[in-house]
């Protein structure tokens, strides 16, 4: 009998499905080719075989569990509330726990991404080889290796000359002398640190003016998404260690990453293996605050107080919803109450804002060619909208926006909500 | 076991991206909704064109392969399960809207387009297919006609089989047949067409069809009417009736349904009610308003104690999403659920609903009624464990408790999910043999060599 310890702990979940097939209607990837062991219900029946021993875990069950973007439109939608992103990712990790990382074929993650200092030399010495590779559209370029994840004929950003890590000051004070109404630790994130720094500094620029103290702890760490949605849990419990003690002192965290707001939060969900884990998690979710949320409900900054950037004005946008935000943790009105305040800007909500872009992490790197269709969906709503500019609060999903909005010849520049207030 | 050599065959005609024979993949094909009935295909194919399926028909046939179709697998009867193993012929793939017709009312459509997916299609040229079975997220139009569903709607607008013009069948011996047509009225010998409809996949592969479609009503109203005794509501359907409205729907949540539907997303329903009905008008805004006037007048008048008239669309939604949601509840309350799907005509609800409540006492088992009130339609779900043999056989007996009393009352075994393997215990004790004799002939004359889902319906 297999090892399951990890399964076990989702056995309840995966049993609340009735296998109704609704999901079916809502998951992207099961839209495209119409398999039953991609939609929820199958997934959901195979890792149940697998807990009873019926079904061992074969490479066709990695790649099954593996083709799941975890976007939650199933959970969203589904009568009983199952779980499957958790089903899922229980299953991933069961499996890596018993054949080893291989499946994920992605060894960088253990290697690479779990040591900071070694990512950022990585990530240099790929963008000091960046010349090799051929130039795509505009100021777009293929990256080597690594960030071959993100790569396979893609338009991808190029990596900032300079990191964030390279750039920030340890500690900034509010601006204009205003006393400090609270002090926060700021979370950087891969993507924000390595792709979009500007964001970064932008960010804290915007707390600060609001009277908001930002510290940025040196010790942080990469959130763990790409680590421990994959099944690594062991690494991704060795990063929620790192990054709990990185902010010990500190009663809120600050990102402006949706991905990391909610990988950050959810390593209570997806992670602990002991009661003492569990709670440390739970009480290091409590300070987690996505950049959103913290600003309307957290600073209650009433949204007509945000000023639109001069470069902006008359400009119409449309705001997409990360998966990461709008599901898993019901981040929806905060964005939009502040793009409608803004004067100047014309807001047009797209009808398929929540879909799913397609990126799904390393889902994005194994089913590209699915990745597209999804994607093609999102582009028929971006274009719906007739808006200049696509406004979101995930770098993940402005990587990915970008890529196929290029690829689509469409003229839409994408923007994280932040670059768009003064 | 399929000879490798058929499958190699399959693959030259659907192409090997569309034949699946890993053990994950027969897995994922060896079930539908229902929890009790599970087995594996030996291939899954996903055909493109009828064309596909009639070589796949012919090579099936000249091997006596059984041959399974299959569409969104939402049914809850055992229809799509591979009871016999063999091929199961999915229609997902054949998933386009060919043609919607504005000025005859009428669309023509792959089997596998889901109901959803079409609903949203023709509402953009303000028409609707009336048949609404509440698994319309998942059901395809092939399921649906070979089930003939109905849904909530049927009390006004009445069942699948009202609204096929025409279809395309594959036999089972591989001839590509054509019947009906594209015209209201057709007469032209035997009505064969409609043996398709409820045939549950035993007569021939349903690869195309013309449907009935009727405009978009202008308004519709919500209204909730609220009782201190089941069998009241049970009245209070077909007072409303022969009073002269027919509300679109009526739909009847016992006091059970609505707690758990309280507990699960609580939306204001009355917890303390012995049961809610929710009728819907739909129309023309004027005969709405007075259709809904009347709803309220008729039902004090006959025992409701609260009525309420959804203020706007809003409120609405969340009282069907409450409606929808009572599937769920019964579901997630235990470990198995033998939900019927009796059906009695529609003066014989309150009897029902008494021999529900009597069996429940009898076998002290928890039997919980939501359904189809409007048209007679109940599903009395029996919640029990399978695991637990003495608990199991009460609830067995107090199912064909319900049976045979909905039997009694005048009624049928089976309103909308069909006899697949759920039923046939049933099927064979309630029907008469010499009408079972015809059905095996009929079958036999399409079906010479039972390759077509076999094992359904009958033993
Ligand atoms: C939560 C829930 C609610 C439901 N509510 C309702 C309801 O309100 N009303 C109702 O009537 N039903 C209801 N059902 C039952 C079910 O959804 C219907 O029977 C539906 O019509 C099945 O469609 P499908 O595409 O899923 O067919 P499947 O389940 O795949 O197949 C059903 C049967 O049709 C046959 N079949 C499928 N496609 C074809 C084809 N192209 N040619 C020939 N035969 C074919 C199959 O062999 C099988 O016997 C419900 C089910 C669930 C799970
Ligand atoms: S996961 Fe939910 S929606 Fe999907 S089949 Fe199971 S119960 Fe239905
Ligand atoms: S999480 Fe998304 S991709 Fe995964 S099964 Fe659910 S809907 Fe499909």
């Amino acid at each position: 009998m297999e090892d399951l310890k990890e399964l076990k702990k989702v056995e309840q979940l995966a049993d609340q499905c009735m296998k109704c097939g609704f999901c079916s209607f809502f998951c992207p990837v099961y839209q495209e080719d119409k398999i039953e062991t991609s939609v929820a219900r199958g997934k959901n029946y195979l890792v149940k075989q697998v807990l009873q021993g019926k079904q061992e875990f074969t490479d066709e069950m990695g790649t099954i569990i593996g083709k799941c973007l975890l976007c939650k439109r199933c959970v969203a939608n589904c009568p009983s509330k199952t779980q499957i992103d958790r089903v899922v990712v229980a299953a991933r990790a069961q499996m890596v726990k018993n054949k080893g990382l291989g499946f994920i074929k992605n060894f960088a993650f253990r290697k690479v991404m779990s040591n900071r200092k070694a990512f950022g030399r990585y990530v240099k010495m790929a963008r000091a080889f960046q010349w090799m590779m051929p130039t795509t559209e505009g100021t777009i370029r293929h990256l080597p290796d690594f960030l071959k994840a993100l790569g396979q004929g893609r338009n991808i950003p190029s990596m900032a000359k300079t990191f964030l890590r390279d750039q920030v000051k340890p500690v900034y004070k509010p601006a204009n002398g205003q006393k400090a109404k609270m002090k926060v630790g700021f979370f950087m994130g891969c993507a924000m640190d390595f792709v979009f720094p500007d964001i970064g500094l932008k960010i804290i620029d915007v707390l600060t003016k609001h009277g908001v103290e930002v510290v940025v702890p040196e010790e942080q760490n990469c959130c763990g998404a790409a680590i421990y949605f994959s099944g690594d849990f062991e690494t991704g419990r060795m990063l929620a260690e790192k990054n709990i003690k990185a902010f010990k002192d500190f009663d809120y965290v600050v990102t402006g990453c949706g991905t990391c707001s909610s990988t950050l939060k959810d390593y209570q969900k997806y992670l602990p293996d002991t009661e003492d884990q569990k709670k440390r998690y739970e009480e290091f979710e409590k300070k987690i605050k996505d950049s959103t949320e913290f600003l309307i409900d957290v600073l209650k900054i009433p949204p007509e107080e945000f000023k639109l950037k001069k470069e902006f004005e008359g400009k119409t946008a449309t705001w997409h919803d990360p998966c990461h935000l709008v599901r898993y943790q019901n981040i929806k009105d905060q964005p939009r109450a502040i793009l409608k305040a803004l004067k100047g800007l014309k807001y047009v909500e797209m009808a398929n804002a929540d879909g799913c872009c397609g990126m799904g992490g390393s889902f994005s790197v194994y089913h590209y060619d699915l990745t597209k269709k999804i994607a093609d969906k999102k582009m028929n709503g971006i274009k719906a909208t007739g808006a200049d500019i696509v406004v979101t609060a995930c770098p993940g999903c402005m990587i990915n926006l970008t890529d196929h909005i290029l690829r689509s010849k469409m003229p839409q520049k994408v923007y994280h909500f932040l670059e768009l207030v003064e | 076991m399929i000879k490798e050599a058929i499958i190699t065959d399959l693959q030259r005609i659907v192409g090997k991206e569309n034949t699946l024979t890993s053990p994950e993949a027969l897995k994922a094909y060896s079930y539908d909704g229902t929890t009790s009935w599970i087995e594996e295909p030996d291939v899954v194919v996903f055909p493109t064109s009828a064309k596909e399926i009639s070589e796949i028909m012919k090579l099936a046939n000249a091997e006596k392969i059984p041959v399974t179709p299959r569409g969104g697998g939402t049914n809850v009867s055992g229809g799509s399960v591979p009871i016999q193993k063999g091929i199961v012929l999915c229609t997902t793939k054949m998933n386009k809207v060919v043609r919607i017709d504005k000025e005859n009312l009428s669309a023509t459509v792959e089997p596998g387009v889901v109901l959803q997916d079409l609903t949203m299609m023709l509402m953009k040229e303000g028409l609707f297919f009336p048949p609404d079975p509440q698994s319309f997220l998942g059901a395809t139009l092939g399921g649906i006609i070979a089930e003939n569903a109905g849904g909530p709607a049927c009390v006004k607008y009445g069942v699948t089989k009202q609204y096929i013009l025409g279809i395309e069948v594959v036999l089972p011996t591989g001839e590509i047949v054509n019947l009906g047509g594209r015209t209201l009225k057709n007469v032209v010998g035997y009505d064969l067409l409609h043996i398709f409809i409820s045939s549950e996949g035993t007569l021939g592969v349903i690869t195309k069809a013309e449907l009935k479609l009727r405009p978009l009503p202008q308004a519709r109203k919500t209204t909730m009417v609220v009782y201190d005794d089941v069998s009241k509501a049970g009245e209070g359907v077909f007072r409303v009736l022969e009073n002269g409205v027919i509300p679109n729907k009526i739909e009847l949540l016992d006091n059970w349904v609505i707690n758990r539907i309280e507990e699960m997303m609580p939306m204001g329903l009355p917890k303390d009610a012995d049961a809610v009905l929710l009728f819907e008008c739909d129309g023309i805004p004027e005969a709405v308003e007075k259709e809904t006037e009347k709803i309220v007048e008729i039902t004090k008048q006959f025992g409701a104690v609260d009525v309420r008239i959804a203020k706007d669309q809003a409120e609405a939604d969340k009282y069907w999403l409450a409606r929808r949601a009572g599937f769920a509840a019964v579901f997630g309350k235990a470990k198995t659920v033998m939900a019927e799907d009796v059906t009695v005509p529609r003066g014989k609800i309150p009897d029902l609903i008494k021999i529900c409540k009597d069996l429940a006492k009898k076998h002290n088992v928890e039997i919980v009624v939501l359904g189809h009130a409007g048209d007679g339609n109940l599903h009395p779900a029996v919640l029990t464990d399978i695991t637990n043999k003495e608990h199991y056989d009460r609830a067995v007996k107090a199912m064909d408790g319900i049976i045979e009393g909905a039997v009694e009352l005048g009624g049928v075994l089976s309103g909308e999910h069909g006899i697949g393997l759920e039923k046939q215990k049933f099927f064979s004790k309630i029907t008469d043999p010499v009408v079972v004799n015809m059905m095996k002939n009929i079958k036999k004359l399409f079906d010479p060599n039972n390759i077509m889902n076999p094992g359904k319906i009958w033993d």
